[in-house]
């Protein structure tokens, strides 16, 4: 389904989420027997609308779901099956060879701790670099994403929206990972923002070769940006393959439905969201 | 900044309050300090002359003066038992107090703080049920009635530990003494821990459930940081604030609790001694212990303030808090 | 059943507190011997027993008999009225002429003169004599009168006996009733005191909510042992001095919350509606804000009560109450004093600590209860009203 453009890939086959317990003891199928491949070098958009598992599927590949979820099935990396591994073995995958960038990079930076900081902890952690060298890299990641000097040295609540969620892209960019998973990191800024935080992402994966997951609710603007596209609903994926051929011939009368709906819903909605979001940074 | 300098005022202005309080409280009770001290039946001439001792034949005025004086110099007059500078017999007292109450301090802190977080992250597990317990203990049971029954079980049925004092008589000397001393405080520095940790436990598990569940937890997490970097730089480090502001906070009640120890295990501390001073009307002697517990009030409450400010960013860098 | 608990309880120590010892035949004064066990204790040791005997013109005498089965008893004292003949005390290993004198009979075994008269030394014990060994004994009279033999074995009553004899399940039932009056009425004066000042200090504004809240942060700065030990030592130990003590440095918390939520109230629009209307002050004020916060103190009225319960027990145990009021702290203070320990007499300390407990946990439980039944979104306003004010 996606063009294999690299031998390094993160491959998931048959992948079920189910959470325990929910509200009233339930149980929730939140993904169901999901099978995909990402490559290096692409870009691959999974598409759904709340509640599509769609962000289940991108959480359990860094094994990061709460301890209710109960995830079945394989995710090999490089060919090795990360979903076998103990925490302490996922230190090694994470954010060395798979970064994340957050939902909403509001609440992804503690709160006591630098932006640099967080920077130059990952860099001292995982690549063994001196605490002098770090800052410069630090320096220079931020500068990469657009921020200047002075921004490495505030607290996360000093930054605005935008900026922080570059910084997340910067702190991701880090250790340079083989692989970048985006939660719709960008649906917490006003438009504009969204199109330039977004449009910086994917010419930074492109430019360094790296896979890049992206996780949104939006069919068109996913199309316009990745390789291939994944469609989920209701934890199964309904239909899968080049972007071109999903958005513009879609087989499923769901992606049908969510390109329609979407083209419906877009400025009204973008008009809505703003205002009450902005609020919050 | 002037938020601190404001702070500092307040303070002081409290001190003040408590200082003009303190003196009058002893002053404003049926007739006059001597009577509750004195033999009725002592001639007028000796009640004339002990009340020129304590200079309580002088004007209001002139009295409040040398309280005051007295008071800042923490010289604290004279007993009215002993006769003696009152700082003169707490110099003797307060050691044996913060003998007690530091260990008690230190173990009951590091305990609070270990099985605190370590029950915020095993939910469920016998931990969190311990620290849930001792929680609920620790504000219900009364201090001197658990140590009542340490002292019955360990000191009457079992003969571990003494019953009473602060060393044996006569005290042993060398290196001994040491033993003697430890092997004294020993049940009551245990007491303090036990009813101690409970509440700092309770807190530090209900604050670190909600600091553990925050996006940047999960995201440090996500970093592939290792789990001690995790918990403690990232989850615990984001509740310091709180954490510190309430064990500053409970720092003034742990020393009027020294009150109660100290009288269940008939140790010789400051605690007792307001206690006595209290039971034998000796004003000066109660004021001076009753301010120095004020004074510790007012400074803890200060530095749980400024520690607010430093261990803060969000606070240190605007120069006041919210 | 387990989720009314804490009320029967309650209600079963309400009851217990109104109806007080007597109700149950339990008397106050002085019983047995000092730091009796409690009766179902220890089979070694004899209860208290009465030996009747009398005769009257009809039978020239009496004989009360006693199978004993026990060690030695503590005290033994006769008393009644001979009019002729003879008072015997018959053991396994001999007989004892304890009175044969016409007149007033009284007699204890820690009197000397009777010491002399069994032929001991002032310094033995006339019990040990009285009872060398287990077997068949008996208390006769020949001639007539009547006289009653009573014999304390150590063993007394449901609690035992304290270091005075007195009855510890008389002292811990009147101890309910000190606990609860200051535990309930210096919560109640506080939590007025606090809803008083709190909405004046919230809905009157400028110079008195200054003048309000700096007296809260001076008393919240004095530390509340050592003050209430001041003041009792100065104003005196009575029940109801404490009470208003208690309540004077306990209503600062109230007040801040009711302050925090008479300014959240007062700017909601609904509020504003009313002014709108025409609606007084008072009016809205008792009318609706007071209503409103009523479930809330009401909890805070039941979580409060532990605190001051504690702080009494506290005092007490420090022996600053009033020591002819028997209290649970003052029960605490007496066996700490006067050598429980050194007789290991447990059944002083264990029945009022574990009262003090028992009483804690129920308004614990019930305050908890009423919060949760308290409008939520109320206690939700209090809480974000009462975050605004610590930012400030």
């Amino acid at each position: 389904m996606s063009v294999m453009r690299d031998a390094v890939a993160i491959e998931l086959k048959n992948l079920s989420v189910t959470y325990r317990g929910g509200e009233g003891g339930r149980t929730v199928h939140a993904v169901r027997d999901c099978s995909f491949s990402v490559a290096r070098g692409d870009v691959l958009g999974i598409v759904g609308e709340s509640g599509s598992g769609k962000s289940s599927v991108l959480m359990a590949i860094p094994r990061l779901l709460p301890a209710s979820a109960l995830v079945t099935g394989g995710i090999f990396c490089d060919g090795t099956e990360i979903s076998s591994l103990d925490e302490r073995g996922m230190g090694v995958w994470r954010w060395r060879r798979i970064a994340l960038v957050p939902q909403s990079a509001m609440n992804s930076f503690t709160p006591h701790i630098t932006i640099e900081r967080h920077i130059t902890e990952v860099l001292e952690h995982h690549m063994r670099t001196p605490r002098r060298d770090a800052r410069e890299r630090a320096e220079e990641l931020l500068w990469t994403v657009r921020l200047d000097g002075s921004a490495g040295a505030r607290y996360p609540h000093e930054l605005s929206g935008g900026q922080k969620q570059r910084a997340a892209l910067a702190t991701a960019l880090a250790c340079g990972p083989d692989f970048l998973l985006a939660d719709e990191p960008t649906t917490a800024l006003d438009v504009i923002t969204q199109k330039e935080v977004l449009d910086m992402t994917v010419s930074l994966v492109r430019e360094r070769g790296m896979g890049l997951l992206l996780v949104t609710h939006d069919l068109p603007l996913a199309a316009g940006i990745c390789d291939s596209l994944v469609v989920m609903r209701e934890g199964a994926i309904v239909e899968s393959g080049p972007s071109q051929q999903v958005a513009s011939n879609p087989e499923n009368d769901y992606t049908k439905l969510l390109i329609g709906a979407i083209r419906d819903m877009e400025r009204p909605r973008g008009l809505e969201e703003t205002p009450a979001r902005k609020t919050r940074g | 900044m002037i938020a601190l300098l404001k702070r500092v005022g307040a303070s002081v202005l409290v001190l003040g309050v408590v200082l003009v309080l303190n003196f009058f409280l002893f002053r404003i009770m049926p007739g006059d300090p001597l009577t509750s001290i004195v033999d009725p039946r002592f001639s007028p001439e000796a009640k004339a002359q002990l009340a020129a001792q304590w200079g309580l034949d002088r004007p209001m005025s002139e009295q409040f003066a040398v309280y005051i004086r007295e008071m800042l110099s923490f010289r604290f007059g004279l007993s009215m038992m002993t006769g003696a500078p009152v700082w003169d017999e707490l110099k003797t007292r307060v050691p044996n107090t913060v003998a007690l109450l530091l260990p008690a301090l230190i173990l009951s802190t590091a305990l609070g703080l270990s099985l605190g977080v370590k029950a915020a992250l095993a939910r469920g597990s016998i931990v969190e049920r311990v620290v849930l317990l001792s929680g609920a203990v620790s504000f219900s049971f009364p201090s001197f009635f658990v140590q009542l029954i340490l002292l019955l079980c360990f000191g009457y049925v079992w003969q571990v530990f003494p019953l009473r004092g602060t060393t044996s008589i006569p005290p042993p000397e060398g290196p001994l003494a040491i033993l003697d001393y430890v092997w004294h405080i020993a049940m009551p520095l245990f007491s303090l821990v036990i009813m101690g940790f409970g509440g700092l436990a309770l807190y530090i598990r209900n604050l670190m459930v909600k600091s553990l569940g925050e996006d940047y937890v999960l995201m440090a997490r996500a970093r592939g940081l290792p789990h001690g970097r995790v918990v403690w730089n990232h989850a615990f480090r984001s509740i310091l604030p709180p954490v510190l502001t309430i064990f500053l906070l409970s720092l003034p009640g742990v020393v009027s609790g020294a009150v109660i120890t100290e009288t269940v295990f008939s140790l010789n501390g400051a605690g007792r001694f307001l206690l006595e001073a209290t039971n034998s009307h000796d004003y000066p002697a109660a004021g001076a212990a009753f301010f120095l517990l004020a004074l510790l009030t007012v400074v803890c409450n200060l530095l749980a303030d400024l520690c607010y400010v430093i261990v803060d960013p969000r606070v240190r860098r605007e120069g006041s808090r919210g | 059943m387990r989720r009314n608990l804490s009320a029967i309880l309650l209600l079963v120590l309400l009851l217990l507190a109104l109806l007080g010892p007597g109700a149950f035949g339990l008397n106050d004064g002085a019983q047995a011997p000092p730091f009796s066990k409690p009766s179902w204790l220890d089979g070694a040791i004899a209860s208290t027993i009465v030996l009747d005997a009398m005769a009257n013109g009809n039978s020239n005498s009496a004989t009360a008999p006693l199978a004993w089965e026990h060690s030695a008893p503590i005290r033994v004292s006769v008393s009644g009225r001979l009019e002729s003949g003879e008072i015997r005390w018959a053991t396994p290993s001999g007989d004892f002429m304890l009175a044969n004198t016409p007149g007033e009979v009284d007699l204890d075994a820690r009197d000397i003169p009777f010491k002399r008269s069994l032929g001991i030394s002032p310094f033995d014990s006339a019990p040990n004599i009285l009872f060398p060994t287990r077997g068949e004994y008996a208390l006769s009279l020949t001639g007539t009168g009547e006289v009653t033999m009573r014999i304390e074995g150590g063993r007394w009553g449901l609690l035992g006996t304290d270091h005075r004899g007195r009855d510890i399940a008389a002292l811990f039932v009147r101890g309910i009733r000190v606990s609860l009056i200051v535990g309930i009425a210096a919560t109640f004066i506080a939590t007025l005191l606090g809803l008083s000042f709190g909405l004046l200090s919230g809905y009157a504004g400028g110079l008195t909510d200054a003048l309000i809240m700096r007296a809260v942060d001076v008393l919240l700065s004095i530390p509340t042992l050592p003050i209430l030990m001041v003041v009792t030592g100065i104003w005196g130990k009575g029940l109801w001095n404490l009470v208003v003590i208690l309540s004077v440095f306990s209503w600062m918390g109230t007040a801040r919350t009711v302050r925090a939520m008479t300014l959240s109230l007062r700017d909601a629009p609904w509020v504003e509606g009313l002014r709108a209307l025409g609606a007084r002050r008072n009016y809205i004020l008792f009318r609706h804000l007071v209503p409103e916060a009523l479930p809330l103190l009401l909890a805070n009225v039941a979580l409060g009560v532990p605190g001051a319960i504690l702080s009494e027990a506290g005092l007490a145990f420090l022996g600053l109450s009033d020591p002819r009021v028997p209290s649970w702290g003052r029960m605490l203070h007496e066996a700490h004093t006067f050598g429980a320990f050194t007789n290991g007499a447990w059944w002083m300390i264990l029945p009022p600590g574990l009262g003090i407990c028992l009483i804690c946990l129920i308004f614990m439980d019930i305050g908890r209860k009423l919060e949760e039944r308290a409008d939520p979104r109320l206690a939700q306003a209090a809480r974000s009203g009462a975050l605004k004010e610590a930012e400030v």
